[in-house]
């Protein structure tokens, strides 16, 4: 099966089956195409080559509709739920039992309460709860009672458990194994590898849009699955020579959040700092507490020695923070004025004399950032949206450059540019580093982390697991090791007890 | 056109943009069309045929009324006086719609100053201090614009409410404040105030030597015209040239970039709810001179008018997008349409009928021309 996107080969000829009665377990890093694989399964995207096929009966979905129909069934962290209407009739939307024009109340409070009998989640899921109530784990819940009710024969569940407790992980657990065990086949897409060896029968890795293996869980360590995802061959990616100096120009301490547990770290001038970690492990909105975008409930942040009291952007910047954010379209630009105004944004207030913008003085700055950037474009007051992806995330950098902040935060700046932007991306961030400019470089992207870091951190569920030096000999199985760390579901001593309880040892 | 040439032919090696214009050449052409705004040459286009087709074409068609549009009672009496206070009140709205906000309420704060301008130019302060004087009657319309446009960026801001909803409960509070404020909610006159109604009726320039036209000696330029004309130019410069005028546009396009580019949203936000509201007290000011008296109603169902005219000049419903200019000429355009359907003798229900399909047609072909532009840029972008 191959699928492609433009610039991306997400797919490369993935061949992967799933019997009835088993768990699979589909693992991979970030952008490894798992995603990819459910969505194709799913119906909602089509592929550019290959098949499915259920039963020995081949299958082509042009919508999620036929999929469904077919049995197939994927369920995401955040299924759709319809906010304004209680769970019985979210379960059964679509198909409800009517009684002439109205809705047949009674049985369809006695369907459901069937339908939770039989699954064991009458205490957890009450029928009249509104949509927009639920809890995440309650979410998923409903959309596994629709597919249930559905008959479905093959269950596909994406990160189930990010959202959940360690109880409802297990009711969970309980859930998908009672299904394994009436013949449906699953697959589970998960992060943690402590719930994939207590759940799966077989791991399947992907790695790059390929499937490096497939094998039995109970052939299958926690070392080896890590070294399966990553194993890729070292591409050349830039390397930096460090020009790290003994100044903290950012401390964060003891940072408490919606998301985060008390994080602590620090940035040196002329380091540039990786945060590493898993998709929802917290670093985008650590970046953005930081920023003052988001509320801290506890934690002190200190800018070049000095404690800075940082409620919002506005007061961010002033303490010398820059902030180039991972959805540039979204949040970094406004893509309908031009390249000047994008650029100078973040230091009108500096240009303005008696109200008026300094027109003359903002083209000088402008074009001097412009310039050192080489954004191709042909003149400066064209619109930012009709420049190509790599030139939008210049105009964001050459916005910070002129605001000459202490510290720049740039969250996945290479995210969807070319690959020869990319180089020009890692050469800039060299040079500002060398200048003197602490960065703090978030990436999901392992060897531009470990080719451009002076140190890294690595995150987890809101939390620093840990810290690395830079260089040649930090690996990419150590960082993902640490990523992967689990601090929520359990340690290895509790995961093999756990298991030997459930008799799996 | 000249996008899709500059997009395709951007050198492959890394240059330094052209600091300096990319074309030369038929300058003054060009300045005029920079000046005027590309996106508003077909508001100028549809004003002048609108214009030719009143003014010249009525008769050999055989309707009567088109040969009265160019004379100096015409152009100077019905047509510049009758667009003040819409104007007005559209380029206050078009601060706001651009911020990609809205304002209902500036026809009812119109009518508050248009009444608290009245009872301080009949009463005076204090006593009865400054009674009669324009000034003061001019002032205390402001404030009280002021006043209620800074209560809706309140309610915008700090309560976080929905700036349609927001605005469309003030339009009601507003509009019984009028009544409140006016003693026992009756109109107040100002007929015995002849300093404060020459706002209304007075002119400039009357001696200049003006040939005739149409038959009617040149009469002076309106002075509530003039007031229009001051404001237009200043909130165009504010639009332009100010950090706050920038910032509006910045919020417009993309407000979450916007704040994490350093730009105080909340700050921004009142500040534009009051100049709204400061030019929609204005306009209740010359409401009451106009009049010659401080009517609750004076106000009423006009911000149906402004925000009509902002988005018939090109503003979009996102935000981001809408200049002073084509706000200006869109007002003109519908003025010069209503009183060319008056002097061709064209009913009231009718005239009502083709203002509402100008706006709809008029932003149904900006949308198809967008959405147009929009699949040419894809198609640079792919290739």
């Amino acid at each position: 099966m191959t699928k492609s996107f433009p610039n991306v080969l997400a797919l490369r000829d993935v061949s992967i089956d799933v019997h009835p009665g088993e768990i699979l377990a589909l693992m991979g890093e970030n952008g490894a195409g798992k995603s990819t694989l459910l969505k194709i399964l799913s119906g909602d995207y089509q592929p550019d080559g290959g098949t499915v096929t259920r039963d020995g009966e081949s299958l082509v979905f042009a919508a999620p509709r036929e999929a469904r129909q077919a049995g197939i069934r994927v369920i995401y962290q955040e299924p759709e739920i319809i906010p304004g209407i209680d769970v019985a009739e979210n379960i059964y939307a679509g198909e409800l039992p009517m009684r002439g024009p109205f809705v047949d109340r009674v049985r369809l409070d006695a369907l459901v309460a069937e339908d939770l009998r039989r699954y064991g989640f009458e205490g957890v899921l009450p029928t009249n709860l509104m949509g927009d109530m639920l809890s995440s784990a309650q979410r998923q819940l409903v959309e596994i009672m629709r597919a249930l009710k559905s008959g479905v024969r093959v269950l596909a569940l994406d990160e189930p458990t990010s959202s959940l407790t360690d109880e409802e992980v297990e009711r969970l657990f309980t859930l998908v194994r009672r299904l394994r065990d009436e013949g449906v086949a699953i697959i589970y897409v998960s992060h943690r590898i402590n719930e994939i060896l207590r759940l799966a029968d077989r791991v399947a890795v992907m790695r790059d849009g390929k499937l490096v293996a497939a094998r039995a869980a109970s052939e299958l360590t926690q070392g080896e699955i890590v070294r399966l995802m990553v194993g890729r061959e070292l591409t050349d990616v830039f390397r930096r020579r460090p020009a790290v100096q003994d100044r903290v120009v950012l401390r964060a301490e003891g940072i408490r959040s919606d998301w985060h547990k008390g994080v602590d770290f620090e940035i040196h001038a002329g380091e540039v700092v990786g945060f590493a970690g898993l998709v929802g492990a917290g670093r985008t909105e650590l970046a953005k507490v930081i920023f003052g975008e988001l509320p801290r409930t506890a934690g002190k942040i200190s800018v070049d020695g000095r404690e800075a009291s940082i409620t919002s952007p506005t007061s961010a910047i002033r303490a010398g923070i820059g902030l180039a954010p991972e959805d540039r379209k979204r949040e970094g630009l406004v893509l309908i004025r031009s390249v000047i105004e994008n650029a100078s944004l973040a230091i009108l207030a500096r240009l303005t004399r008696f109200g008026f913008v300094q027109r003359r003085l903002e083209r000088r700055i402008g074009a001097e950032y412009v310039e050192r950037l080489a954004v191709k474009t042909p003149s400066l007051d064209q619109e930012v949206g009709k420049l190509s992806g790599g030139n939008q995330q210049k105009v964001v950098l050459a916005r910070w450059l002129a605001a000459k902040p202490k510290v720049l935060i740039l969250d996945e700046p290479t995210r969807g540019i070319d690959v020869g932007a990319k180089a020009e991306i890692y050469r800039l961030i060299d040079e500002l580093a060398n200048d003197g400019l602490g960065i703090m470089f978030i990436s999901s992207e392992l060897p531009e982390i470990l080719g451009m870091s002076d140190r890294i951190y690595v995150m987890q569920n809101g939390r620093i697991t840990g810290e690395l030096q830079g260089g040649e000999g930090v690996t990419e199985e150590q960082v993902l090791g640490l990523a992967m760390v689990d601090h929520l579901a359990m340690t290895a001593e509790q995961a093999k007890a756990a298991m030997e309880a459930e008799g799996q040892l | 056109m000249s996008a899709a040439d500059t997009t395709t032919t951007t050198p492959t090696t890394p240059t330094t943009p052209s600091v300096t214009r990319p074309r030369r050449g038929r300058g003054l052409i060009r300045r005029v069309i920079a000046a005027v705004g590309v996106d508003n040459l077909s508001l100028v286009l549809a004003l002048v045929l609108l214009v030719v087709v009143i003014g010249n074409l009525s008769p050999l068609l055989g309707i009567s009324g088109g040969q009265f549009f160019w004379s100096w009672q015409n152009l100077m009496n019905s047509l510049a006086q009758s667009i003040v206070i819409v104007g007005l009140l559209a380029i206050g709205e078009t601060v706001v719609i651009v911020a990609g906000a809205l304002d209902i309420s500036v026809g009812s704060i119109a009518s508050v100053a248009s009444v608290f301008s009245a009872i301080i130019v009949t009463q005076g302060v204090l006593g009865s201090f400054g009674a009669g004087s324009m000034q003061l009657a001019i002032l205390a319309g402001i404030a009280a614009g002021v006043f209620c446009g800074v209560i809706n960026g309140l309610i915008v801001t700090i309560l976080k409410v929905n700036p349609i909803i927001a605005t469309l409960g003030t339009l009601a509070a507003f509009d019984g404040l009028a009544f409140l404020i006016a003693p026992e909610g009756k109109p107040i006159g100002v007929v015995t105030q002849p300093e404060f109604t020459w706002l209304g009726t007075g002119r400039f320039l009357q001696d200049l030597p003006i040939p005739d036209l149409g038959g009617r000696p040149w009469p002076g330029v309106p002075v509530i015209f003039v007031v229009l004309i001051i404001v237009a130019v200043v909130m165009h410069v504010v639009m332009r040239y100010t950090e706050f005028g920038r910032s509006i546009y910045a919020i417009g396009g993309n407000a979450t970039a916007a704040r994490l580019a350093g730009i105080n949203l909340r700050n921004v936000r009142i500040t534009m709810y009051l100049i709204s509201g400061a030019i929609a007290g204005l306009a209740g000011v010359l409401l009451t001179a106009r009049v010659t008296s401080g009517n609750p109603i004076n106000g009423r169902s006009l911000e149906l008018q402004a925000i009509t005219a902002v988005f018939l000049g090109g503003a979009a419903t996102t935000g981001g997008r809408g200049t002073i200019v084509g706000t200006f000429l869109a007002v003109l355009l519908v003025g010069v349409l209503t009183n060319g359907m008056n002097l061709l003798g064209v009913g009231a229900f009718y005239q009502r009928v083709a203002l509402g399909i100008l706006l709809v047609g008029a932003v149904a072909v900006a949308q198809y021309r967008q959405a147009r532009a929009e699949r040419a840029r894809t198609r640079i972008a792919a290739a």
